[in-house]
């Protein structure tokens, strides 16, 4: 049985210019790895050493598939030609394409960010698999997947059946970066590249980016002078708003 | 005919929200819900024009009912589908539009109107920027920070019906081992919050933090790096997106620049103020009030200013 982490890399959000107009310049702006992604690997090693299962990686477009492969992940597989979608259920379709095509796949881990978070949810959809988003630690215990998440103001563990799909979101700041050794390792790994096309994922209608704009003018009202009368000038406007 | 536009619900936290996204499409919003009797009425007082609810099963997560929703939503063909961020309501989404077909748009901010397609906006870049999609129908939005309405006043209106869903066996293999409340239902509930960053230079200096909560009757919190890789505040008080989501009447954050992870877990705060030395810190551009400055010397300001004052009961 194979258990999948799904990992993606985008441009950093910070790099790309933004011209007065509010049209984006995202030349030479770097790619970076998704936010959630390296909770989702933890996860995904996790699960797979509990269940003796192989640790494989699957990455869309432009990607950096050694990322995973210098991490521990056994082989990876990239998906090649496929566009950064803004619809989900696009970029869903297509995960879901690949994982069928990998074939005996037990666990799909994958990052669940407040931007895609409509990817994991519609991966398990059209895999017809159970779902659980919103998770951030794993483990299996007599054979099963325990899950926690945290919602609204509870801590659930809830146990997944296999085949299933675990939307991760991270707790910490991932700092860690593979060494040299990692890294020589992970060039050894077998790495292969599928062309989307070939996946046979029908086309819909698309969602159109019709453009950018400037946010509106910050509604922050900043409050100017010394310490002393900043903070009496901030204590006065909270009172006036009620909230002390 | 029926009501084409859903609002999917698995807890009753930004109810408005989901109702004030879907006005648009005025008139009539069928309110799908997973969750106990007492959700399914407070939802029917909303305003919504039918609620048609599962009854969850206390062993069971929300999530594990996507296949009944998604056989309703198959028969019944909603045009648009709204969801908050909550991890169950979104399950259920994905999987009526994997079932449906639909486009899936997460982190709308702003939603419209023009016939054959949704448009909505978002902010990207981390909030640099705004875009605006197009979305043909059906779609499936998960919303974004959107600013919650004042709940309107439903003392008169008519409880729409609420029609009892069968499962029929369409459940997924998933069961809640447990569901405990987390330690910290004082940050979750507190009027006040006072929450720190990274601009905090050590871990005894909490305690200046400590001093300004006390003055303000406010309850203690922080940003991720705070309680993950610096440990110095617990890390049930660690407010974002894997963490605390909480309303308080007030917010104060104090070296913190104001991350979308962050924001995300404060954005039902009434009054935001931020504290910051960066002039450009992102914070800036979501909180009401701004002062440009280093906390060493803001914050003993702020504790004097405070001093010796009452506070009322929020």
């Amino acid at each position: 049985m194979k258990v999948v982490v799904i990992y993606s890399w985008s441009r950093d959000p910070e790099a790309p210019s933004v011209r007065s107009d509010g049209s984006v310049d995202f030349h030479n702006a770097k790619m970076v790895p998704g936010e959630d992604d390296p909770a989702a690997l933890d996860v995904a090693k996790e699960i797979a050493d509990g269940l003796a299962a192989e640790l494989v990686g699957l990455t869309v477009g432009d990607s950096d598939a050694s990322w995973a492969l210098a991490r521990g992940v056994s082989h990876a597989t990239r998906v090649d030609g496929i566009p950064d979608y803004v619809d989900d259920a696009a970029t869903a379709a297509v995960l879901a394409a690949a994982v069928r095509r990998l074939g005996d796949v037990g666990l799909v881990v994958i990052g669940d960010p407040d931007r895609r978070a409509g990817v994991p949810v519609t991966l398990a959809g059209l895999l017809g698999w159970p779902g659980l988003v919103g998770v951030h630690a794993a483990s299996v215990r007599h054979g099963r997947v325990h899950a926690a998440r945290r919602t609204g103001d509870r801590e659930e563990t809830v146990v997944l059946s296999l085949p299933a799909v675990i939307g991760v979101v991270a707790t910490g700041t991932d700092t860690r970066t593979p060494g040299m050794k990692e890294i020589l390792v992970a060039r050894k790994r077998p790495c292969d590249t599928v062309v989307g096309a070939d996946l046979g994922v029908p086309e819909n209608e698309p969602v159109v980016l019709r453009g950018t704009r400037l946010p509106e003018a910050s509604g922050a009202r900043l409050l100017g002078g010394s310490s002393g009368q900043v903070a009496a000038s901030l204590v006065s406007a909270l009172r006036a708003e009620g909230v002390l | 005919m029926s009501a084409q536009t859903w609002i999917v619900m698995t807890e009753a936290a930004q109810a408005q929200a989901l109702l004030a996204a879907a006005s648009p499409w005025d008139g009539r919003t069928t309110a799908v819900v997973v969750g106990g009797a007492a959700l399914a009425r407070h939802v029917a007082d909303l305003g919504v024009s039918e609620v048609l609810w599962w009854e969850q099963d206390p062993g069971l997560p929300a999530d594990a009912y996507a296949p009944a929703v998604a056989t309703l939503a198959e028969q019944r063909r909603p045009r648009l589908l709204l969801s908050t961020t909550a991890p169950a309501a979104r399950a259920l989404v994905g999987a009526a539009a994997a079932r449906l077909g639909a486009s899936v748009v997460a982190g709308a901010t702003l939603l419209r109107d023009e016939g054959e397609r949704v448009v909505i906006e978002r902010p990207a870049l981390a909030g640099r920027v705004i875009e605006t999609l197009a979305c043909p129908v059906p779609v499936a939005v998960v919303l974004g920070a959107m600013s919650a309405p004042t709940p309107a006043d439903s003392g008169t209106a008519t409880p729409a019906r609420i029609v009892q869903m069968p499962a029929d066996g369409q459940l997924l293999e998933l069961e809640l081992q447990a569901s405990e409340p987390t330690a910290t239902a004082g940050v979750r509930t507190a009027p006040r919050v006072v929450s720190v960053g990274r601009g905090l230079r050590s871990a005894a200096d909490v305690a200046l933090i400590e001093t300004l909560a006390a003055a303000l009757d406010a309850e203690i919190a922080c940003s991720m790096p705070v309680a993950d890789d610096l440990g110095w505040i617990d890390k049930d008080r660690y407010v974002g997106r894997s963490g605390q989501h909480i309303a308080p009447r007030l917010y104060l954050a104090i070296g913190i620049s104001g991350a979308p992870q962050h924001m995300e877990g404060v954005r039902q705060a009434r009054v935001v103020v931020a504290i910051n030395t960066d002039p450009d810190a992102p914070i800036f551009r979501s909180a009401d009030y701004g002062i440009v400055g280093d906390l060493y010397d803001v914050v003993p300001a702020l504790v004097e200013a405070l001093d010796g004052r009452t506070f009322s009961h929020l």
